[in-house]
């Protein structure tokens, strides 16, 4: 009986290799995309946002705001365009993206406790910049407002403590809890590569059923009595197998070599990976038992795994999405796998709130093995027939 | 021009007779569109649940609260009360933002002493986090000025003087292109462009691997009918379906999505048509040197997510090292997503389209001169060994 069955899973693992196009898939795919993605964010934060600064005073006092300015954390002044027509194509060419005005007479004014004001640009073509670039704006002016609002109280008249009360007596603290460096290649990178590790398992699992009932050894298979189940468990096992060495050295690499955030531990987030290896397979064996050739078999999987991660809910949060949409997104493994991913690597809340995305999971997998277990039925009694 | 109509109405005729075909060639687009569209149709990141943990309970302390309540960017989460329930929602995901006050933050402010608020928000989800901070430090400048201006009061000055204090420096700040901050003006149009270059490629480049699968490729080899025009011919519906669906998904934007499109509409066109050539010509390249239909629709399948994210669209190409920016700069996709973005969200005129056209062209020009003039010679298939998958075989019932 294991004789028998080693033979299939040889036999499976000799196809595998063999489908030269599905072996490089599988072997590289997913590392590549994980090295590509972490060439893409190595920078890691968006910092030195690029600003132009048009000083139209060149007083003294726009010297100190100039100064702030290049003290400011995120913000680097790159150039000094003359007027604002210079500034304005310097933005509309992307090689800006803040600009900022300090008026004429600004130092006069300030001076004269007159008011002035300061113009602030941004381009706000790209969210990923525009958001920074306006947080590190918004900083900036309220500690560049403060220091000339308790200058200008002293100037009043106003005690030089209670002129530093009216502007600091409440201090405001930030942190960014489970990514305290808002880094790009923690949120982003390990997410993009498993997303082409799910797409190439998709690949692989859309074969197990049309690689078999699809070619002419499949009359060979039926008439030498091998049971439908056993060469199905069979292949399976290989299968899922082949998914979970090619995720290893990915995680390896992401954790121990590049240091992303694990907070579960390595055994939690296997487990959870091999839960859904599983479950995408059973998706890929309903797609493989329906479609009537390879090529539409690859097609129907991979409809469902290329939009799959933006419908998850990672990046966008599934919280914005439509509420009617939002049910519906939760029917795609996938959308358990990245979220549960997510809370895995970041946070570990702990088991009593992710056996939920584990029994979830392990249920969808039973009911699409079952989906293609009726498909497959089809051809089964077929030949029973014949 | 009869024989380029012939392969054409033969090819149309097959799209219209391979139902999954013609699913991808008109259906699949739309239905990304939509897709991606409903995902992304409420606009800015709004509604971020907070938790806010009053320890103070005081007068002051519930002004910091209704505040926060006061605005559409936040919704209050009941039912956090302490340090640990914050921690608690936080891990769970059911808070994505908190806010501390301090115990004896009432007592400090009455003494004039320095207190602190503190803010947290979740990094796990960066899109969270910028939007978060952000709101976090528009609503604390808020606040920070009105606590200066009642600070200012209480020292007996008029509102007069206040605003003449508080007012001596103003900034204006201004968001061009997308002063909403709207997600899918930032990132809807490059989706459409990859749905348009991984649709169209799709279904160009299984049109010579399909005829080598039935073999009827060799007809076209055999006969007296040009390189060019068995090319042309074939590449027609394509090339049309593929204008077709650049259009639609950009009316579909515009019209349902409400995605910023300004610009010249003379530009964007040209802008299609160069990039559609490209798309249809390498597209035909690839099916002449692939093996089989399945092993093109993996590759390309896999290609949609490296190609977007290298591209510079969404993390900036000014970030990526300059090896990668290079692999980029060599992809249309990269040059096409740029150039849509200058014009129908920046509204930049040719003057600044100079190179992308150019480049574009270029490309257009080459992949169209590779397509045009492919060899006709049969090269014999060397197999010493079995494969599996890789030849013109490929699975299918009914064998």
């Amino acid at each position: 009986m294991f004789r028998q069955s080693r033979a299939i899973m040889r036999r499976e693992i000799s196809y595998m290799w063999r489908d030269k196009g599905l072996r490089n898939i599988l072997l590289f795919g997913s590392l590549l995309g994980l090295l590509l993605f972490a060439g893409v964010y190595s920078h890691q934060r968006l910092d030195n946002i690029p600003t132009a600064i048009v000083d139209l005073d060149k007083s003294n006092a726009s010297q100190e705001v100039i100064t702030d300015l290049k003290n400011s954390e995120n913000l680097q002044i790159v150039t000094y365009p003359d007027d604002f027509v210079q500034l304005k194509e310097l933005i509309e060419k992307g090689e800006v993206i803040v600009g900022i005005v300090i008026p004429e007479n600004y130092g006069k004014n300030v001076a004269l406790h007159r008011q002035t004001r300061v113009g602030v640009v941004i381009d706000g073509s790209n969210m990923a910049y525009a958001t920074n670039a306006s947080s590190a704006v918004l900083t900036v002016t309220r500690s560049i407002g403060a220091k000339i609002g308790i200058s200008t109280l002293i100037a009043k008249g106003i005690e030089p403590n209670q002129a530093q009360e009216a502007y600091q007596s409440i201090e405001f603290r930030e942190d960014s809890w489970f990514n305290p460096t808002t880094n790009y290649a923690y949120f982003l990178v390990l997410a993009f590569a498993v997303n082409i590790w799910q797409q190439c398992c998709t690949l692989a699992s859309c074969m197990n059923v049309i690689g078999e009932k699809g070619v002419s050894s499949w009359m060979q298979i039926r008439s030498s009595g091998v049971s439908v189940w056993k060469l199905f468990i069979c292949k399976s096992f290989v299968h899922i197998g082949a998914f979970m060495l090619m995720i290893l050295p990915v995680y390896f690499l992401a954790f121990e070599v590049f240091k992303f955030p694990l907070a579960c531990g390595w055994p939690a987030i296997l487990l959870f990976t091999f839960t859904f290896a599983i479950c995408l397979h059973s998706l890929g064996t309903v797609m493989s038992s329906a479609a009537g050739n390879a090529v539409d078999s690859t097609r129907f999987g991979m409809v469902i795994a290329l939009p799959s991660f933006i419908i998850s809910g990672f990046t966008w949060p599934l919280e914005s999405m439509p509420q009617w949409f939002q049910p519906l997104a939760w029917f795609f493994p996938q959308t358990w796998f990245f979220q549960g991913i997510n809370y895995l690597t970041f946070k570990n809340p702990g088991w009593e709130f992710m056996y939920r995305y584990f029994l979830i999971l392990g249920l969808m997998a039973i009911l699409f093995y079952s989906v293609a277990a009726l498909f497959t039925h089809g051809i089964t009694t077929f030949f029973r027939r014949g | 021009m009869k024989q380029i109509m012939t392969i054409a109405y033969y090819e149309a005729i097959h799209i219209l007779k391979d139902k999954v075909l013609l699913l991808v060639v008109f259906i699949a687009p739309v239905l990304y569109a939509a897709l991606f569209g409903m995902i992304y149709i409420s606009g800015t990141l709004q509604h971020v649940p907070l938790g806010i943990v009053d320890l103070d309970h005081s007068t002051e302390s519930r002004a910091v609260v209704s505040s926060f309540e006061n605005t559409d960017n936040f919704k209050i989460i009941s039912g956090v009360t302490s340090y640990e329930d914050l921690e608690k929602g936080m891990k769970n995901g059911t808070v994505r933002a908190g806010v501390v006050i301090p115990k004896d933050y009432s007592q400090k402010l009455s003494q004039h002493q320095l207190t602190q608020i503190s803010t947290v928000y979740d990094g796990s989800n960066l899109i969270y986090g910028y939007n978060t901070r952000r709101y976090f430090i528009t609503m604390l400048n808020t606040f920070s000025a009105e606590h200066t201006a009642s600070y200012l009061a209480g020292l007996g000055m008029t509102k007069r003087e206040i605003t003449d204090v508080m007012d001596t420096v103003s900034y204006s700040m201004q968001v061009w292109y997308n002063p909403t901050y709207s997600y899918p003006t930032f990132i809807f149009i490059g989706m459409v462009v990859m749905i348009l270059h991984q649709l169209g490629f799709l279904c160009i480049a299984l049109t010579v691997t399909r005829e080598k699968e039935k073999n009827t490729w060799i007809q076209f080899l055999c006969s007296a009918i040009p390189q060019w025009k068995i090319f042309i011919g074939k590449a027609l519906p394509y090339f049309i379906a593929g204008f077709f669906n650049f259009s639609l998904l950009l009316w579909v934007a515009v019209r349902f999505i409400n995605v910023k499109f300004s610009g010249s509409l003379v530009l964007i066109l040209l802008l299609g048509l160069l990039f559609n050539i490209i798309i249809t010509s390498s597209g035909f390249v690839v099916s002449l040197y692939a093996p089989n239909s399945l092993q093109v629709t993996r590759y390309l399948m896999l290609m949609s997510v490296p190609l977007f994210v290298i591209s510079g669209y969404t993390w900036p190409g000014a970030y990526i090292p300059k090896l990668l920016n290079g692999l980029a700069r060599l992809m249309p996709y990269t040059w096409m997503a740029e150039g849509i973005r200058y014009v129908t969200v920046k509204n930049l005129g040719v003057d600044y389209l100079v190179t992308i056209i150019s480049v574009l062209a270029l490309m257009a020009g080459g992949s169209s001169f590779l397509a045009l003039t492919f060899s006709k010679r049969r090269k014999p298939f060397a197999q010493d060994r079995p494969t599996v998958n890789s030849t013109s075989l490929i699975p299918k019932k009914g064998f």
